[in-house]
């Protein structure tokens, strides 16, 4: 499993501090830039701005490039940006105004606010470098979050923002200044579980909410924004795959890509995981319709998160590698396919006794 | 709750089919349409359209705005130029019946490009913004100037990011040297193969030796280059045309999947000499055997083909924003994304454009490579190649998956006001479009599967064939 934590010996600060560990030989570019001083086998000293400091990561570990969040007296380090990877995500605070059925990573009350360390630990990243913003609901800090996408942008136009909101909270206020974001490096991720709306706003737990989704997509529609529609598929949707993929071609062919996607077991989904996870292994018609359908279409659909044996032959193609690497694992039954390398695997935390009944290497 | 303009046709069960201005359809009946017209809509009628993206509560909200979106998306909007079409010659090795015009004998001087020709049309690629290019050489028969090819690919290849090289070849006559010009990177063949053998005798190399010869390179060219390098267009004539199922075995033959089935276009000279008026009738019914016939293949056959333009069509009136093909577009603006530059240097918005000037009937052209583009003329024709407001388009129900041809009518009629269905191009494409509806919403099995086919999907789904009532 990869490490999103460091052990280090801390810096006497006493506000956050964000450092970009630089590799063997080269310079600080900025004042964020620790050079490295020391490698031992497994600890290796950095000096920042004439202080130095110690972080701990075996002789095989590359961390060299990435972005760290030291908390004041704390001996951990978060690795808010790991160089080599495609999977950074800022979680930009821990609030919500849903409480979805299967939300992984339910919401909590207060809000510890860190946009300004997080404006800079992405101006710090790689070039090119495509970074998640999560929640909670980040649109609770509307005015935070566009000041730190637009300071960004305005640093570093080369790097991009995938952004997970329930678009509850656009405005048409906000038009102009959704406008002015680069569309091409700022894709936006909204949930959407049914075309009904009772049964949307169940599967979210917030009435009103569809309501409220429909006038932030065509906000985001307006503002010729990139959108990723985002569906995981549970038992309380499964029958509404259809028309919802008949409400996406109708009222949603901006979208860049349809997300259709399965459950992760953290979280509530974990709690809720009877009751909600639907095993697709087994029956796959109704993705199977709705992929159909919005492919006639003109418009992509993939599928996220599925193994790719669970997926029949026909829609394989359907089935990218999106399992996060810091949170993806393999079975057993694994070792002997050939198709290990193009399939994502299952969350480090899927249960296979409760999981996909029907599964094999291909 | 405001519904948008529907409009409709009888669909051959005698029910209607219903359209919208953003290609929403659906299939209803007698008594709808009479609730519609009336405006007794139910409630039940206003969920359905409202479902199908017919209606919408505010202007504004989600259902208006998808309905905007996919309207907007059906307008083709040129983009920057990034393909030029190149006759360096219009002297040809063949005599082929239909293409009088836009040919000479091999021997014949004063058609060709001579070198400040070449160099002003370096200079006009030169002037274009575009990082990616494509170049087609069409003639007469360009490979009597490789000269003139090597010096365009060459010059393309360091000016641009990207290029794509299409040699429009009768395939007749291949030197070495021209084997390996084709054989190059990111160059393609395009050429002729009437159907079967005794049509392309006919029609293109009238003696067995020549057409041996077309034969064998067109072996040749499969296998040196490789079947996705090749494209081949069969040019039918309807009054004497070879069996669908023959066409679809040659093609096979050399691997190609994808038919792009061409009627045969007589123009100026030719058209005086065969009748032209009235094809149209006996093409549909040719056309349609073909689809009847790729449908029966399709069934049995582990490998698919399809017609290229039928498939187009079907796309365009499954999606928004398949604009991709110059043949069908609305509005169908010209001169901008691409132009055609002819022998002598003149620079024309479109093949049949250039024809059209040769053959003087109207002057399409828009300046020449020396002095560069005038558009005033074109731009006047632009204007009206808009399908959205003509008065007969506006009551068709195929009026946004369909295109306009304004050239064509020119070529055809010397005018572009005729009474829509009397043109040939409304008489084809309602044609194409009635078919299509007919197997969307057809039962059969084997109509399914190529549909599916040929719509990319798994399977076709019936949510893509509503019926209400
Ligand atoms: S056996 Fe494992 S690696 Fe292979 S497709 Fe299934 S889940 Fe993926
Ligand atoms: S040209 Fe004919 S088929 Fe096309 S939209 Fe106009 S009336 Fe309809």
């Amino acid at each position: 499993m990869i490490n999103l934590r460091l052990k280090i010996d801390p810096l006497p600060i006493d506000e956050p501090l964000i450092v970009r560990l630089q590799g063997p030989g080269l310079p600080a570019r900025s004042h964020h830039d620790a050079v490295l001083a020391e490698v031992g086998p497994d600890r290796r000293e950095y000096d920042l701005n004439g202080f130095s400091f110690g972080v701990y990561a075996g002789s095989d570990e590359v961390i060299d490039g990435d972005v760290l969040m030291m908390m004041p007296g704390e001996t951990t380090a978060h690795r808010l940006i790991r160089a080599g990877s495609a999977h950074n995500t800022l979680l930009v605070t821990e609030q919500c105004d849903q409480l979805c059925v299967m939300c992984s990573q339910p919401p909590k009350k207060y809000h510890a606010d860190l946009f300004e360390q997080f404006t800079v630990a992405a101006s710090l990243a790689p070039h090119g470098a495509m970074i998640g913003v999560s929640g909670g609901e980040p649109l609770l800090h509307k005015e935070r979050l566009f000041c730190m996408l637009e300071e960004v942008k305005a640093r570093r136009p080369d790097v991009g923002f995938h952004i997970l909101t329930n678009a509850q909270h656009f405005s048409r206020a906000d038009l102009t200044r959704l406008q002015q974001l680069d569309h091409a490096r700022v894709l936006w991720g909204v949930p959407l579980y049914s075309a009904t709306p009772e049964n949307h706003d169940r599967i979210v737990g917030k009435p009103g909410a569809f309501a409220k989704l429909e006038h932030g997509l065509s906000i985001l529609m307006r503002a010729g924004a990139s959108l990723e529609l985002r569906t995981v598929v549970m038992q309380q949707n499964w029958q509404d795959l259809p028309a919802l993929a008949d409400y996406v071609s109708t009222r949603l062919s901006f979208l860049t890509v349809w997300a259709i996607m399965q459950l992760e077991r953290i979280g509530y989904a974990r709690m809720n995981w009877k009751e909600t996870f639907r095993d697709t292994s087994r029956n796959f018609d109704q993705i199977a319709r709705a992929v159909d359908i919005v492919t006639a279409r003109g418009l992509k659909a993939l599928l996220y998160n599925f193994p790719l044996c669970s997926v029949p032959p026909a829609y394989q193609d359907y089935a990218p590698s999106t399992i996060s690497d810091w949170k993806r694992k393999y079975l057993d039954f694994c070792l002997n396919c050939r198709a290990k390398k193009t399939c994502g695997g299952f969350f480090q935390w899927y249960s296979h006794p409760e999981g996909f009944a029907s599964l094999g290497p291909l | 709750m405001p519904v948008v303009p529907l409009k409709f046709r009888p669909h051959q069960d005698g029910h209607f089919l219903f359209a919208d201005d953003a290609g929403g359809y659906f299939k209803s009946d007698q008594a709808f349409l009479r609730r519609y017209a009336h405006d007794r809509l139910t409630s039940g009628d206003l969920e359905f359209l409202k479902g199908n993206g017919h209606a919408y509560d505010a202007v504004g909200d989600l259902a208006y705005s998808g309905f905007e979106h996919r309207f907007a998306e059906r307008l083709y909007l040129p983009r920057e130029m990034d393909y030029v079409i190149l006759v360096p010659t219009l002297r040809c090795n063949l005599a082929c019946g239909y293409c009088q015009v836009s040919r000479v004998n091999e021997a014949t001087r004063g058609f060709d490009w001579d070198d400040t020709t070449v160099e002003a049309v370096i200079g006009f690629l030169d002037s274009l913004s575009a990082r990616k290019i494509k170049v087609e050489f069409q003639g007469g028969e360009p490979l009597l100037r490789l000269d003139v090819i090597t010096r365009i690919r060459d010059f393309c290849r360091q000016r641009f990011d990207a290029c794509e090289i299409v040699v429009c070849t009768n395939l007749q006559e291949v030197s070495d040297a021209a084997w390996h010009v084709l054989g190059g990177d990111g160059i393609f063949v395009s050429t002729s193969l009437d159907g079967n053998r005794i049509t392309h005798e006919k029609q293109r190399t009238i003696t067995p030796g020549k057409t041996d010869q077309f034969f064998s390179n067109l072996d040749l060219a499969v296998s040196r280059l490789g079947s996705e390098k090749v494209s081949a267009l069969p040019t039918i004539d309807p009054h004497n045309a070879p069996s669908p199922q023959e066409v679809i075995e040659t093609f096979l033959n050399y691997d190609i999947r994808s038919i792009y089935l061409r009627p045969i276009n007589y123009q100026g000279f030719a058209r005086k000499k065969f009748d032209a008026r009235g094809s149209a009738e006996l093409w549909n019914k040719y056309h349609a055997s073909f689809i009847d016939a790729l449908v029966e293949h399709n069934w049995s056959s582990e490998i698919p083909v399809e017609e290229y333009y039928f498939v187009h069509c079907l796309r365009r009136v499954l999606r928004s924003g398949h604009n991709g093909h110059v043949d069908l577009r609305n509005p169908n603006i010209v001169g901008h994304s691409y132009v055609v530059i002819d022998y002598d240097g003149k620079i024309y918005p479109t093949d049949e454009a250039r024809m059209v000037t040769r053959v003087g009937q109207f002057d399409l052209s828009m300046g020449d490579v020396f002095s560069g583009i005038s558009a005033e003329t074109i731009n006047r024709l632009n204007a009206e190649a808009l399908n959205n407001f003509h008065p007969d388009c506006v009551h068709c129900p195929y009026q946004a998956f369909c295109g306009v041809d304004l050239v064509d009518d020119i070529s055809r009629y010397g005018r572009i006001d005729m009474p829509k269905h009397m043109t040939d191009f409304c008489q084809r494409h309602t044609s194409i479009f009635d078919r299509i509806f007919a197997m969307i919403y057809s039962d059969d099995p084997k109509i399914k599967k190529t549909l599916a086919l040929w719509a990319g999907t798994p399977h076709f789904d019936p949510l893509l064939a509503k019926v209400h009532r």
